[in-house]
This record gives structure tokens, sequence and C-alpha cells, in this order.
């Protein structure tokens, strides 16, 4: 009885998409948090009649024969890259990308992850970390006497010190795009990591090759929409007690067939 | 020969089909461009040798149902929905195949390709290839592919010639036995996605109804059995 496994990965289907839900409803005020959504496509189909197979002596040819579908499979959990809205913050390491493009950082094994977390603090040393304190890739140290630091829309960071009333470049922030960002692999903490399928890491200034622009004082909320998110939740609960009746009639038709002898 | 057994047991396998056939379309609900299935009985007439013929009732023939989808809005820039007729072009190793499933993305060559790294191909039966700097990517109803004013590529839509079967396999692509057409008027949304063409309601009605037939068949059986069995116990005795 086929059914009652096409209907089990039914119910596996719907409840991918439940736990694609929660997660994007848990990272409701995560800072640059893009919405995922669990995308779905057709099993393999068997074909038990063949169209075109010839159906009588005469020759009448059957139009269409029969294929039946074995069920469902997660096709993708893809991001939707919406831009989320910028929220002031006044903070002067509060950093939103406007646009295309994510931070580079360093991690502890060396090797470089992405982000559009721009919610950055100075680490004991002065250099400009993440809230993880992983290091921004370019290394931009602030010096302890510096009075305030700004950022601008091209990335270049100014140090303004009291001695003297002309701001210091202290550095230049970049940002790294990809041809197909929805490759990226998210490895938590906001972080993204560059694969096979998103392609090498572009890394330029802000605001030029079609990456974006700097916003000193914000940060990018989450994308996350609950209206929409809500309404998926119960389309997908519905969709799996569709399921599930399923189950229940194919359970009872195979009832059926045993009490006969 | 006793033949009332087996011209109820085709009634039954062919239930048992279309119960695979409705649970499939149930687990395909929220599969983007699916199109939901059904399955026709057809009589079955055999001439017997001895008293009248014999009419089995077999499923043979299934159709696919064409009705529009609803639209979702998603928001993606590759969300591509067709309104009305038509199907995206699709690059397969088994050659060309047809979706209705627009939820693209772009690979890391920058060609346009669906969720199973397909290529999705333009009018002429070309790839769609965006340059890695396109930052406003648009997309026209009639499928041009524009980035700031510059057009780069037309999304091709076709559809099979009249009389052309379409073959379902995996992944929500057709495969066409035959000639495709191009579409002329089909329409191209960006930023939604076609759900699955599912009527819940009418799987499940269709779905009892199937299970009740079934039952009436297993208790015809096991009254043709209790026949039996009493028509032999009255000749042996």
């Amino acid at each position: 009885m086929r059914a009652l496994k096409i209907a089990a990965t039914g119910m596996a289907a719907q409840q991918m998409r439940v736990e694609t839900i929660s997660n994007n409803l848990a990272n409701m005020s995560t800072t640059g948090y893009n919405a995922r959504r669990a995308e779905f496509s057709d099993l393999h189909y068997q074909q038990f009649t063949r169209a075109g197979t010839v159906n009588s002596a005469d020759g009448t040819v059957l139009p269409t024969g029969v294929q039946l579908g074995l069920g469902v499979r997660p096709a993708a959990v893809s991001v939707n890259l919406e831009q989320g809205s910028l929220a002031a913050t006044n903070g002067d390491l509060d950093v939103a990308i406007d646009g295309n493009g994510y931070l580079e950082v360093t991690l502890p094994s060396g090797l470089s992850a992405y982000t559009r977390d721009g919610a950055l603090k100075r680490s004991a040393e002065g250099q400009i970390v993440t809230s993880d304190g992983f290091p921004l890739v370019p290394d931009i140290v602030i010096p302890d006497d510096a009075r305030s630091i700004t950022i601008n829309p091209a990335g270049e960071v100014f140090a303004f010190f009291n001695d003297t009333a002309q701001a210091q470049s202290i550095g230049e922030i970049t940002l790294a795009s990809f041809t197909n960002p929805k490759g990226l692999e998210a490895i938590g903490s906001n972080l993204f990591t560059e694969t096979e399928a998103s392609g090498p890491a572009n890394v330029s200034t802000p605001g030029q090759d079609g990456l974006g622009t700097l916003r000193q004082g914000y940060l990018e909320d989450s994308s996350v929409d609950p209206v929409r998110e809500i309404t998926e939740l119960i389309e997908a609960q519905r969709g799996y007690e569709l399921n599930a009746k399923v189950i229940t009639a194919s359970d009872q038709m195979l009832g059926a067939t045993t009490q006969v002898r | 020969m006793e033949s009332t057994g087996y011209t109820s047991l085709t009634r039954q396998s062919g239930l048992m089909r279309e119960m695979q056939v409705i649970a499939n379309n149930i687990a395909n609900s929220v599969t983007t461009g699916y199109r939901q299935e059904g399955l026709i009985f057809a009589e079955h007439v055999k001439g017997t040798d001895q008293g009248p013929s014999l009419s089995m009732a077999t499923a043979n023939v299934r159709n696919t149902s064409m009705i529009q989808g609803a639209l979702t809005k998603t928001g993606g820039t590759l969300d591509l929905a067709i309104e009305g007729d038509g199907f995206f072009l699709i690059e397969t190793p088994g050659g060309e195949r047809l979706t209705r499933a627009g939820n693209f993305a772009l690979s890391a060559e920058g060609d346009l390709v669906t969720n199973d790294g397909f290529r999705v191909l333009d009018a002429g039966g070309a790839p769609v290839f965006v340059p890695p700097d396109a930052t406003a990517l648009g997309i026209s109803p009639d499928g041009t592919v524009s980035d700031g004013g510059r057009p780069l590529a037309q999304i091709g839509l076709v559809q099979p010639a009249d009389g052309v079967d379409l073959i379902r396999e995996d992944g929500v692509m057709f495969r066409a036995e035959g000639d495709t057409l191009p579409v002329e008027d089909g329409r191209i949304l960006q930023g939604f996605l076609e759900g699955a063409n599912v009527d819940p309601v009418s799987q499940i009605a269709r779905m009892i109804e199937v299970q009740r037939a079934y039952e009436m068949g297993q208790s015809f059986l096991e009254a043709e059995n209790e026949r039996i069995r009493s028509a032999l116990e009255t000749f042996i005795r």
C-alpha cells in the first residue's frame, strides 16, 4: 500500500515547513536575519501504463497512460534576500548595509565568514569585532585616545582625537558580494561561509560594483514578516492533518483487505 | 469459470491506484508548480466462450489538471510565476523539460537555474546569464530580464503542440513527447510563486469515496466467498 508511504512523505514535508517557520519566528528580532522558506518538489513517478500503449486489437492507442507519483521531497530551504528595515540605534559601531553585500570576518580557524549583522564592537585591543568577537576583515584598530568614530557610506572609518581638529582615517570597511548569495552556508551566529554554489567572494568598496552602502548608527532588522509566517503555519498544520487523514483512510482500506479470508 | 472475484478485483486494484494518486496530490499540496492528477476508470469488455460477456473496470488513463494555481507573493527577485498558459523551458542532462515551478536561483557561474541546478533557457534556447554586478534585476511580464534598464535576456515560455503528451518526472518537471511551441501571450510575474493547484476539499471527498467503494468491494468479495463456501458444503454433503 504505497499511499501510506506517500502520505508519510507529505507529513514529513509539512513538519519541515513548520520547523522552518518556527526558526523564522524565533529569529524575528535577530539583527540582519533573512527569512527562510522551505521549498518542495515531487518525487519519482512510476510508469504503470505507458502513454501510446495499443489498447485493443483494432489499434486504438491510450492517449495518456498511468503514472503514479511517489510523494514529495524537500527541494531547498531558500533564503529570502529582501532588505530588512533599518532601525536607528545611534551606536557609533552599529553599521547597517543598505543594499547588497556582506561584512567579512575571520573565524578562529582562520577561515573567512560573512555576515549582515553590523552590530560591531570594540575588543580589548581596540580591534573592530562582531558580537562574538570575530575580527573584521580588513583588520581595523581604533586608537585608545580616539574621542569618537565616524564611518562614511563608502566604508571609510575616521577617528577624532582631543588634540587635533582634523579627523584621521584609520581604515576602510569593505563588503563582499556573491554571484548566488542564496548558496551561502549558514553556520549560526548570523554568519555564512562560501560554498561551491555561492561562488567566490568579490570584495569591493561599498557603493561600487553593485554593492550597498553603509549606514552608521543603524542596524538592519530581521526581514521576518510575522503575518506571512502565521498564515504559512496554519497552512502547514492543516496540510499535516490532511496527510494524516490519508494515512487513516489507507489504513482502513488495508483493514478491509485483511478481513476477507 | 467463476469470474465474479476477478471482476471485482480489477475494480479493487484500480481503487488502490487511485488512492495512491490522491495521496500524492495531498502530499504535494505545497509543492510549487505542482499539477493535480486524476485517474479515469474505463470499462473493459471481454467476450467469454459461454454466457454473456465480462465487463472489467480498468484505471488506465490519467488526466492532469492544468487549472491555474494560486499565486503567492514572496518578494524574491528570482521567484517567477506564470499567469495563464505556458511552461518554463529547462535544460537537463536528459534533454529539455517543462516546468511551472519558478523558484529559481543563480548558479555560481551566474546562470539562472532551478532548485535542482538545471539551467533555465531563454526564448532562443540559450541559458539566461546574469552578470555578477547586476543590482536591480527586473523581470517584465513578457519574460525580459533587465538590470537597471539594460536588457539581458528573455526567458522563454513554451507549451506542448496539440496532441503532444506530457510525461511527469520528479522535480515538478514534464517531458514533452513531441514538439513544443513558444507561447506568445504568456505573462510572467516577478516576486510571486504559483502554488500547487491541488484542491484539498475535492481530494478528501474523493478519498472518502474511494475508501468506501473499496470497502464495498471487499464486502462483496466476502459475500462471494461465503456463497462459494456454502455451495461447496451443500455439494459435499
